[in-house]
């Protein structure tokens, strides 16, 4: 298909409210043609609500936006045909086999009936889901299966901007590296533009080459994965205590010390660009406190250490930490 | 129009995978024609009816199964929005119209397979058409265009709830249209309340124009106003279908 010149994203001031709460709140985006783009966020921080209105499916409440230089609410039309979406719930019909959806989706976006055949096999191909019986209905896919062929699905019209919202949450550790190879690949070899949400740090630090951090709505933090590593510090101490009260006193108790802090809950953070350094003192500190250490690590700082410096509370608990734990069959 | 027929398609193979969905429809429709038939045919015999009951009974069998068969147009809708598919049509080219329209359509096109097995039943067992031939187009045409008006507002409630049982318990509406009619007896030996409800639902409409062609021969004035009364229930409900799913996602244009 064609290659329009332009595949950047602009958001301009964008506001979408439901009743009085308002998921997304005067949003300002740009993201330039042919990037990867991590949108990052906790459940219900507004991920979805975003895509829903760059994708067309829901109109904005205020503001402008603009995908592949059409207005997403007086130009729906060329919005859709410029975009590919595998939404966070992928929508497949379980009782159409993976073929049948997608010839149809083919031939509904203007291929012939030997075009969609083709473009059909390829895609299966594609996300290795070509040797699956073809007869097999997709209610009896795995989670993971699922996942790859609503990828295919978003890719039949070779759309120059791609919407992946939280593609790969809940699979596991293989599947993942299946979709970001291809999401890679879309973005090397075809230059396709990636706008990709995900509640996973490190998705976001491999991935994207762009990040935004959004939290109850609002953009907190932007820019490259290491330019906001960067902004939080060089290094990050962690200190783990048995109680909210004790890492309370040690955020008192180290208050000359050099380098910033955050408290989050049991946990106290230090930033410091001598963090080794800096451990042995903190340590006979704490302890001529006698405020008793569960645990200390030092580390480089994540995305993690940026949403938690923007807001001041850690991302879901265990987001990162559950990588591959939540398994769907 | 080659989306619409595509969706369609996909529509009606869909359906024919839950048979389960669809053959108590036909059987219960089946069960009322030989029941109403057995219990209620010495209705023939009362001064001032003419013809054959069976052949005025038959309309109700019919609605009965458009009722059902219906049903199988909000199933679907309410099954594309819970799966997400819903979202995804909408995603592509297609036009909202096609995407609301084509489980309708389908569920209609199911509906003419089981009002041609009815009609074979029925003349199984002695009906005789007074149009002949023709005339039991006629009544075909009619179930497909009330089987429209009922699936567009099966679809209408389905997008409106968005949920299975909302979905199903809202076509239970379609009892007292069914009932509250002509349905058992002719129209001039109804009285009362039950007259005037009868007067006012469009249902009455669509029994006389397929009993005129069955039992007294091509009365255009009743096939008309038959016609005229389908046509405009279905457009109406079928517009609402489409106005609830532009309402309901809150699309951009």
């Amino acid at each position: 298909m064609s290659s329009p010149a332009d595949r950047s994203i602009v958001v301009e001031n964008l506001t979408r409210c439901y009743g009085d709460l308002c998921a997304v709140d005067s949003v300002d985006l740009q993201i330039d043609s042919g990037r990867i783009f991590g949108f990052l966020g906790p459940n219900g921080a507004g991920k979805s609500t975003l895509v829903k209105v760059l994708t067309t499916i829901l109109a904005p409440t205020s503001g402008r936006a603009l995908v592949g230089g059409h207005d997403v609410v007086s130009e729906g039309h060329q919005v859709r045909s410029l975009i590919g979406v595998a939404l966070q719930d992928v929508g497949l019909d379980p009782l159409m086999t993976a073929s049948e959806l997608l010839q149809l989706q083919a031939r509904l976006f203007g291929h012939t009936p030997e075009a969609a055949r083709d473009r059909g096999r390829l895609l299966l191909e594609r996300v290795g889901l070509d040797d699956v019986p073809a007869e097999k209905r997709v209610g009896a896919y795995s989670g993971g299966m699922k996942r790859r062929l609503d990828l295919a699905l978003a890719l039949v019209h070779d759309p120059a901007i791609l919407f992946l919202d939280e593609p790969t949450t809940g699979l596991d550790p293989v599947s993942r590296a299946e979709i970001w190879t291809e999401v890679r690949r879309l973005n090397r070899d075809q230059g396709v533009t990636i706008f990709l949400t995900t509640q996973y740090l490190e998705e976001a630090d491999r991935l994207a080459d762009e990040v935004a951090i959004i939290s109850r709505g609002h953009i907190v933090a932007q820019g490259s994965p290491e330019e906001l590593k960067r902004e939080v510090g060089q290094e990050v101490i962690s200190l783990v205590f048995a109680e909210d009260e004790d890492a309370r006193q040690a955020e008192d108790v180290l208050g000359q010390l050099d380098g910033s802090r955050q408290l989050a809950g049991r946990e106290l953070l230090v930033y410091s660009a001598k963090a080794a350094e800096l451990v042995p003192s903190l340590v006979r500190r704490l302890d001529a406190h006698g405020l008793v250490l569960k645990g200390l690590s030092l580390a480089q700082p994540s995305l993690d250490d940026v949403f938690l410096r923007a807001t001041g509370e850690r991302m879901e608990e265990g987001d990162d930490s559950h990588l591959g734990e939540k398994v769907e069959p | 129009m080659t989306e619409a027929l595509l969706l369609i398609r996909r529509s009606l193979r869909v359906a024919l995978r839950q048979p389960a969905a669809i053959i108590p429809n036909v059987a219960i429709s089946v069960f009322f024609l030989f029941v109403y038939n057995a219990g209620l045919n010495a209705v023939e015999n009362l001064p001032g009816f003419e013809g054959s009951y069976l052949a005025f009974i038959l309309p109700v069998a019919i609605l009965s199964a458009a009722v059902g068969g219906a049903g199988v147009a909000g199933q679907e809708l309410v099954r594309d929005l819970e799966s997400g598919y819903f979202s995804k049509l909408l995603l592509t080219p297609a036009h909202r119209l096609s995407i609301v329209w084509g489980p309708m359509v389908a569920a209609a096109i199911l509906l003419v397979g089981q009002v041609v097995l009815i009609l074979v039943l029925g003349l199984i067992i002695g009906l005789h058409s007074a149009t002949g031939v023709p005339g039991l187009l006629m009544v075909v045409v009619f179930a497909f265009l009330w089987g429209m008006a009922f699936a567009g507002y099966a679809a209408f409630a389905a997008l409106r709830f968005k949920n299975a049982a909302a979905a199903q318990a809202a076509t239970l509406a379609f009892f007292p249209l069914l009932f509250l009619s002509s349905t058992f007896v002719p129209l001039e030996f109804l009285d009362g309340w039950l007259k005037v409800a009868a007067i006012i639902n469009p249902t009455t409409y669509v029994f006389e124009g397929m009993r005129a062609v069955l039992m007294t021969g091509w009365d255009w004035r009743d096939v008309g106003l038959g016609l005229l009364v389908v046509v405009g229930t279905a457009t109406l409900t079928g517009a609402l279908a489409v106005r609830e799913a532009v309402r309901s996602t809150r699309l951009a244009r």
